[in-house]
């Protein structure tokens, strides 16, 4: 038998709202099965979306699910995961969604290295909104916003993820969904917060009017912008420019995770131990 | 909807929920020997539908289920079904099929 799906979805929801081909689709299923081969309770996973197509992310799981305000992603999970510090808490967003209008507490969340597994799923466009430009749409491509060309310069996320100080970044694409389940898997299990940026398609509303009107057109595409930080690391600087590199950018295990930090002020305040002082951290500054 | 996944139906390598299925060539795009292939479908949006046609080609890689965004193609495993070895007919079908617009070969045309 075929690995069965239903018991983690609601299917009274289904079929999907995404349109055909969506590469969200694929990113679900492939956290439905990094959920099922860590063995979770389904009652100890909260899965938080925002707006935007990502933000129907946790309509169609049947996890604890909140769908949040436009880009407050992280603001709510922090709430969350400091009163249940023993629950999993996913943050899920879009492009748009967690590096526009949710930029604020995207960095703020990797700074504090908070135990949340944050994923991006990045089509480059504002998908729902019907292609306005986003952070990552690429210069030169047509959007409702810049009909002559967008000349906006593209972000970076998974730059911003280790420059924020997320402990653990990676970026993979929903071409290669196995690669996809183990980058789940090991965000699922790291402890601090895990910076996802995993790359999907929009060929409704980015590949209209760029020349990729299919799924497979715009996927060829993500193909060629991507390449494994190994080929990556051996490119010379000037082939460098136009790529994203993909796999696991930055994994740090010694940095300390907020929710452990915080329960040192319960601690203070119960009574239990002295006042925080610079003494207790390596990193003073 | 009871479920997305429809019972294995027994002696079938691949078998498919055509509810949940929107037609959009990926399963197709993705399969390394020419087992799956578009037909015309009139009561579907797009006006096709996905259709197993090659069954004894099947390699169970299970690359189609794992890029269905739909909850819709499925793949039985390795002790329920014996899969084919990938040959360079299977290949070769394969190539035409993605020349032919993802569409199985007896169809012409686009979607």
């Amino acid at each position: 038998m075929a690995f069965n799906y239903d018991k983690y979805l609601r299917l009274e929801k289904m079929p999907t709202l995404w349109c055909w081909g969506c590469g969200d689709g694929v990113i679900l299923k492939a956290f439905v099965r990094a959920v099922d081969k860590l063995g979770l309770n389904k009652d100890d996973i909260c899965v938080v979306s925002g707006i935007g197509c990502s933000g129907r992310f946790s309509s169609y799981v049947d996890f604890n699910t909140v769908h949040t305000t436009h880009g407050r992603t992280v603001a709510f999970a922090t709430g969350i995961k400091l009163a249940n510090p023993d629950k999993h808490v996913i943050c899920v967003g879009g492009d748009g969604d967690t590096l526009a209008i949710g930029g604020n507490h995207t960095i703020h969340g990797a700074r504090r290295n908070i135990d949340i597994t944050f994923i991006i799923i990045n089509n480059f466009i504002y998908g729902l909104t019907n292609s306005q430009t986003s952070p990552t749409t690429p210069q030169g491509m047509w959007t409702v916003s810049q009909k002559a060309g967008n000349i906006d310069p593209t972000f970076n996320a998974t730059n911003l993820g280790i420059a924020a100080g997320a402990s653990f970044v990676a970026r993979e694409s929903m071409l290669d969904p196995k690669k996809l389940e183990k980058v789940f898997v090991k965000a699922l299990e790291h402890k601090g917060f895990a910076f996802l940026d995993i790359l999907s398609n929009c060929h409704i509303n980015l590949g209209r009017k760029n020349k990729m009107q299919s799924a497979m057109a715009n996927l060829e595409w993500i193909d060629s912008i991507t390449i494994s930080k190994k080929k990556y690391d051996a490119l010379p600087e000037e082939e460098r420019l136009n790529l994203l590199p993909t796999g696991i950018l930055k994994d740090d295990k010694v940095v300390r995770e907020y929710c452990d930090m915080y329960q040192e002020i319960k601690d203070v305040h119960q009574g239990k131990r002295s006042k925080i002082t610079q003494d207790d951290f390596e990193k003073k500054i | 909807m009871a479920s997305a996944m429809i019972e294995y139906p027994g002696d079938v390598p691949v078998w498919v929920n055509t509810d949940n299925c929107k037609a959009c060539d990926l399963c197709v795009s993705v399969c390394p020997s020419g087992v799956l292939g578009m037909v015309y479908e009139t009561t579907s949006t797009l006006g096709a539908m996905i259709s197993v046609n090659n069954p004894e080609s099947c390699i169970g890689c299970n690359e189609c289920e794992l890029s269905c965004p739909d909850f819709a193609i499925y793949v039985a495993n390795k002790k329920e079904f014996k899969f084919a070895k990938l040959t360079d007919d299977s290949k070769a079908r394969q190539e035409k099929i993605i020349a032919n617009n993802y569409m199985s070969l007896d169809i012409q045309g686009v979607k």
